[in-house]
């Protein structure tokens, strides 16, 4: 999962990226409003934090932008305004949440966790693929009823798989969901980490569809 | 001096009506009196010209020319006249042999003036007393001859001025009364008429103070309008002064939260703070941070925004929002509130109010929330009721208090219930709590109609 962080405060940017990267998030930051609306609409991202009194360009107008633009990504305010009418007018932009400042860390991981699953679809917080359970509240894999221990690469293929399973994921679609934006991206190490997977919930979970990318097969479904 | 402006009016136009009716009636009296002398000094006069006949112009008087016509022949009559020669004295049969008259010098003109003075070529004025004791009205000829002044006096009752003078001033003083009771009713009409612009722009201004106007709105009178711009130009200072104040409350608050937001993200990471007491600090700044800063939204008097709010609408923005914010409780909102219903509040102070409470039936509810409104009088009641597991009676009063929080779920501060009572009050409304039959927590809010 890759998250976009539009933050001007380098500290509180900084500490959001820390917390998120610790439950193994992907994080991109950006300082002011123009290059964050900016990344919002020319990168893949699974989620972003938007603050609203930003340098450049006002948050609001870059959440509207984004949704003129027809960018569907699920898009939580982080901002120090909570009156209710300043909320209204977040999600009249098209908001999907608001949180107000300052936070607890868990709320904030715990409101994109679920914003994330329901943009994949899922209800339910628990995700089931045949012997293997993701819990999308708490960020944690089971297989066969244990915990599973996942590196922070593994778990978000295997999430992005997960919340999309049965559905084939092209090869770049989840890079851009693998690395963060300014990392280096070896292409074939995203075999590594696929076939690190396959040792840990059995070869057959995670199908190659050639020339195409990859697909969690559901076995009670398949 | 009366304090009031209607009453500083009415004392000087009651002075001044009766100092003119005072005026007229003494003026009409002395044009009166003076019309009705000079008939008297006519003929008088007359009586005089037909004596000085019998003066010769070498000063010898021919008695067979004076005549005694009536009534100067009636003893006591009143009527008599008397010539004063140096030698000779001739005297009306009214008379008798007694002397005319007493001079009365203190009734006619000032005592320096002597009617029996020199001779002047007509005949002069005078008052007195006849030989009875009864008011006379004379006039003297003074004429000078060869052998010595002669003097001629011809005096008439003063009865005959003062009858048709007392006749004439009856009727004279009734008209002057209905005259003045008269003028006291237009004054009386003038005041509550010309005043009443002053009572308007009162009663506009007691609606701007209670919201139900944003400005004075005068187009007349032109003494007023001066008065009018001032006070919408006091009126707009006012509300420019306080959307600053709110604006440096608020931007004050809103710079805290987000170093005090990194400060928390700080302690948050492993061993930084063993304790939690760093953080319980932290979250005792923002509590005050979020106290304070609502209420100076709370703080805004009552009705200086002055805006007519539809419910309908803002109940539905909030409603959109918390289905957002909730959205892993599947709560269905049941809203029933007619489209013109309208409340005189500002709409961020409505969103404030309202949005807390659906906020706490929210986080309540078990499957429904049903939001209802309705007028009563001049009051509009919002009633929001959840059906979750309500909230002993003790309880009701106590969550009304600052900081207090029984929902220990999400990221509820315990202020909102606080914040909305005082909001609430502060228009002339009310907040209050209850238990609903079916089990779960009724809030009402009552907020002034529009």
């Amino acid at each position: 999962m890759r998250v976009l962080v539009v933050e001007d405060d380098p500290a509180l940017a900084d500490g959001i990226a820390r917390a998120l990267r610790a439950e193994h998030f992907a994080v991109d930051v950006a300082t002011n409003g123009e290059d964050g609306g900016h990344l919002g609409a020319t990168e893949a991202y699974d989620v972003a934090v938007l603050d609203l009194g930003l340098p450049r360009r006002d948050g609001l107008s870059v959440l509207a932008e984004w949704r003129a633009g027809g960018r569907t990504l699920p898009v939580l305010i982080l901002t120090a305004r909570d009156a209710w009418t300043d909320k209204v007018l977040g999600f009249k932009a098209g908001a999907d949440d608001y949180l107000v400042k300052p936070f607890r860390v868990e709320e904030l991981v715990m409101r994109l966790r679920a914003l994330v699953r329901r943009a994949a679809g899922h209800a339910a917080s628990v995700i089931r693929a045949g012997a293997l359970a993701f819990d999308a509240q708490t960020g944690q894999f089971e297989y066969e009823g244990l915990p599973l221990r996942l590196t922070a690469f593994e778990w978000r293929v295997l999430s992005c798989l997960m919340l999309r399973k049965g559905v084939v994921i092209e090869r770049l679609d989840l890079l851009e969901r693998v690395y963060e934006g300014d990392s280096d991206v070896d292409s074939n190490s995203l075999e590594v980490i696929v076939g690190r997977l396959r040792r840990k919930i059995g070869a057959g979970a995670i199908e190659t569809v050639r020339g195409r990318g990859y697909r969690l097969v559901d076995l009670r479904c398949g | 001096m009366p304090r009031s402006l209607s009453g500083r009016l009415l004392v000087t136009a009651s002075l001044a009506l009766l100092v003119a009716l005072a005026v007229a009636g003494l003026g009409i009296a002395h044009m009166l009196e003076r019309f009705v002398t000079h008939g008297l000094d006519e003929r008088l006069d007359a009586q005089i010209a037909v004596v000085a006949r019998a003066v010769r112009p070498d000063g010898t008087i021919d008695r067979g020319v004076v005549v005694d016509v009536p009534p100067f022949d009636e003893a006591a009559s009143g009527w008599a006249w008397e010539l004063r020669g140096t030698r000779d004295l001739l005297r009306s049969a009214s008379l008798g042999s007694a002397d005319i008259v007493v001079r009365d010098r203190d009734r006619h003109g000032p005592p320096h003036f002597d009617p029996f003075g020199p001779d002047v070529g007509r005949p002069r004025p005078f008052d007195g007393r006849d030989p009875n004791g009864q008011g006379v009205h004379g006039r003297v000829l003074r004429l000078s001859t060869g052998r010595g002044a002669v003097t001629i006096i011809a005096v008439g009752p003063r009865a005959v001025v003062e009858q048709p003078l007392r006749a004439a001033l009856l009727p004279l003083l009734g008209s002057l009364l209905l005259l003045g009771a008269a003028l006291a009713i237009a004054i009386l009409v003038q005041l509550r008429f010309g005043l009443r612009p002053l009572a308007t722009v009162r009663t506009m201004v007691d609606e701007v103070r209670n919201g139900k106007r944003r400005h004075l709105d005068a187009t007349e009178p032109t003494e007023l309008l001066p008065l009018v711009a001032a006070l919408n130009t006091l009126i707009d200072t006012n509300q420019i002064a306080l959307a600053q104040a709110r604006g440096h409350v608020a931007n004050l608050a809103h710079g805290l939260k987000t170093p005090l937001a990194a400060l928390r993200l700080d302690l948050a990471a492993p061993g930084c703070d063993p304790g939690g007491r760093l953080t319980a600090q932290v979250e005792r700044i923002d509590r005050h941070i979020r106290h304070h800063l609502g209420r100076a939204r709370a703080a805004t008097p009552a009705g200086v925004a002055g805006a007519e709010t539809s419910i309908g609408a803002h109940v539905d923005d909030l409603v959109a929002a918390l289905g957002r914010i909730h959205a892993d409780r599947p709560v269905r909102p049941i809203v029933a509130i007619p489209d013109d219903l309208a409340v005189c509040c500002d709409p961020q102070d409505l969103d404030e109010m309202l949005g807390n409470l659906l906020d706490n039936g929210w986080r309540w509810a078990r499957n429904t929330l049903h939001v209802s409104a309705e007028r009563v009088g001049a009051m509009t009641r919002i009633r929001i009721a959840d059906d979750g597991p309500g909230l002993p009676a003790g309880d009701l009063e106590h969550v009304l208090q600052p900081g207090v929080r029984l929902d220990e779920r999400g990221d509820g501060h315990g202020f909102g219930l606080s914040i909305t009572r005082e909001l609430a009050e502060l228009y002339g409304g009310q907040l209050e709590l209850g238990v609903g039959s079916a089990g779960g927590v009724v809030a009402t809010i009552v907020l002034p109609a529009s």
